[in-house]
């Protein structure tokens, strides 16, 4: 599957049409349902649209959570296995006016709570580079497909990476834009403060295509930022000689992996590798310290954000109004049923910690104190960026983990190198990923994290890098027709 | 401490149960996370730290005004009721006999 951008061409020169590339796509779809089960739904009937921009007539595919009228939209849960949306999601909004047609709801891990693409109420989600290893998540269905060439490009959703690490995973390109840069309405919502939408893709030049489509002002989402008078795809070939990028040496510094596997050290050196690269293209990069102990407190101070916010979130599934509905003779009874029928052991775990450090007696010292540390974070990432424009980091400390994998990856150093991206959620930061090259054969990644509200700079400082890595567009050869 | 049956307890106020070992699970996640939350207690002055509730301080929120629009219609909010009658979602009694 080609770039949107070669896609246009094609269909502007009448080489092929919408119809035809929609049949494709389904046609793709349908074909590796069973082996990597990428979609809940495959929508076997063009939308018809009337449109002229960039996406007219190219075939996408919308994670499951995203509310969409009359499709099946389940978020790859139980509790909404037969819920039919009432009213579109502003992004699928856009996206029909844009003339963009949808091909399917992507499987995610269930309520979008989790990375292993392993918890979808439809089953495991598989990685196209090899079966055997997980795609990531949680928008685990939205980078399969896109990673099998299915579709040029792919919507999720973006609470910790959900965007940014399946697409590490699968050799793509994940953006998820400043927060509040596009409307979360329709979106189900998991925890409202980290909640980004974002977008899966083959390079970095339809991220920002796709991002101009849908960024904007929606009455329907106050949190939503008012619209900026640039295209970033206008914007991603802008000279970025002088440019300052910075790493974070407890992150990086290879002294202090002593244990870690072959792998992980690989990851670490082809990062270096990267980093001279971006200063051969003009950037200046520096490393920097950063407080160990902050580093340390990412993982469990997103995990108890999180699943507060989720507890809250979510007390709307009740089987009453929507849902199956559960047995018993009263209302309650009816609920607790439903309930305890329609969530995972994962999902009620984390509604139990997120109830758990609402309690009144925690909540000083467990939920509030969370959010302080986020506050240290946030505040350290802006005073930063007062002297560099972007962050730079590798997006995993592993590649793809297979799906029997009982490697302890729960070291204190592994935590921050495999949880670092969360960062853009705290702070609502632009954060992308893109293909830096291969480690036994799977797609490694790295991420670019810019200053807030500066989406543009941060499509343009992942552009230049792309170009010099040469990774652009990467599909596992036996899947590209 | 926590224990399974303030776990229990916990559940049960979100209005959902799950077996035993889904508790001893939940539970040893709950000392891995007490264990580095506690770290996070440490942290010099971390009391004196406001709670971030918002990725970036607003300046100005807007609140739209308070004018009823696109709102469903009966039929539609009771598309996914799997038990209506007289235009309303049915539920058994709720004040006991």
């Amino acid at each position: 599957m080609k770039t949107i951008m070669d896609l246009r061409e094609d269909l502007d020169t009448g080489k092929v049409t919408s119809n035809e590339l929609f049949s494709i796509s389904n046609k793709k779809a349908h074909e590796y349902q069973d082996e990597f089960n990428s979609f809940v739904t495959i929508v076997d009937k063009k939308e018809e649209q009337e449109s002229n921009t960039l996406l007219s007539g190219i075939p996408y595919a919308l994670k499951d959570n995203f509310s969409t009228t009359g499709i099946l939209t389940t978020a790859s849960s139980n509790i909404l296995k037969d819920y039919v949306p009432v009213y579109d999601a502003t992004v699928y909004k856009k996206l029909k006016d844009a003339g963009a047609i949808l091909v399917g709801k992507t499987v995610l891990d269930e309520l979008a709570m989790g990375g292993t693409g392993t918890t979808g109420h439809t089953g495991i989600v598989r990685n196209p580079w090899d079966k055997n290893r997980q795609i990531g998540g949680s928008s685990s269905g939205s980078a399969s497909a896109v990673a099998l060439g299915i579709v040029p490009f792919a919507i999720g959703s973006d609470t910790g990476d959900s965007v940014r690490k399946p697409a590490c995973f699968g050799g793509i390109v994940g953006f998820k834009p400043t927060y509040g840069r596009i409307s979360r309405y329709g979106l189900f919502a998991f925890a409202s403060s980290l909640d980004h939408v974002g977008c899966l893709t083959r390079c970095v030049k339809d991220a920002a295509i796709v991002t101009d489509i849908l960024k904007g002002k929606d009455e329907r989402d106050m949190t939503s930022l008012p619209d900026e008078d640039i295209k970033y795809s206008d914007v991603i070939d802008n000279d970025i000689k002088g440019k300052k990028l910075f790493y974070i040496k407890e992150i990086t510094d290879l002294n202090l992996y002593k244990d870690a596997g072959e792998e992980t050290l690989e990851i670490l050196n082809k990062f270096k590798e990267v980093i001279e690269k971006c200063k051969k293209l003009g950037f200046i990069v520096e490393e920097i310290s950063f407080d160990e102990q902050l580093l340390k407190a990412i993982y469990p101070t997103y995990i108890t954000i999180s699943s507060a916010e989720a507890t809250s979130n979510n007390s709307n599934l009740t089987g009453i109004p929507f849902g199956p509905r559960g047995n018993g003779n009263n209302i309650n009874e009816i609920m607790f049923d439903a309930r305890t029928k329609g969530f995972s052991e994962l999902i009620k775990r984390r509604f139990i910690l997120g109830s758990y450090v609402l309690q009144k007696e925690n909540q000083e010292r467990l939920f509030k104190n969370a959010q302080r540390l986020r506050h240290l974070i946030v505040d350290k990432m802006n005073e930063l960026f007062k002297t560099y424009d972007a962050m730079i980091l590798p997006a995993s400390g592993g590649i793809a983990p297979k799906f029997d994998s009982e490697i302890d990856r729960m070291s204190d150093r592994y935590l921050m190198l495999e949880n670092h991206m969360v960062i853009g959620n705290f702070g609502g930061f632009p954060s992308i990923t893109i293909p830096s090259g291969f480690v036994s054969n799977m797609p490694i990644g790295i991420n670019i994290t810019g200053r807030v509200f500066e989406d543009g700079l941060t499509l343009n400082i992942a552009n230049k890098i792309e170009e010099a890595l040469g990774y652009k567009g990467l599909i596992k050869e036996e899947y590209d027709v | 401490m926590v224990t399974k049956e303030n776990l229990k307890d916990y559940a049960s106020k979100l209005m959902f149960d799950m077996d035993d070992e889904g508790y001893s699970r939940t539970l040893k996640e709950f000392e891995t996370v007490e264990r580095h939350m506690e770290l996070i207690g440490k942290i010099d002055n971390i009391k004196n730290i406001e709670p971030m509730t918002f990725p970036y301080v607003i300046y100005h929120a807007h609140l739209r005004d308070d004018i009823a629009k696109d709102c469903l219609t009966n039929e539609e909010v009771l598309a996914n009721a799997k038990d209506t009658k007289a235009n309303q979602v049915k539920v058994p009694k709720v004040v006991a006999e």
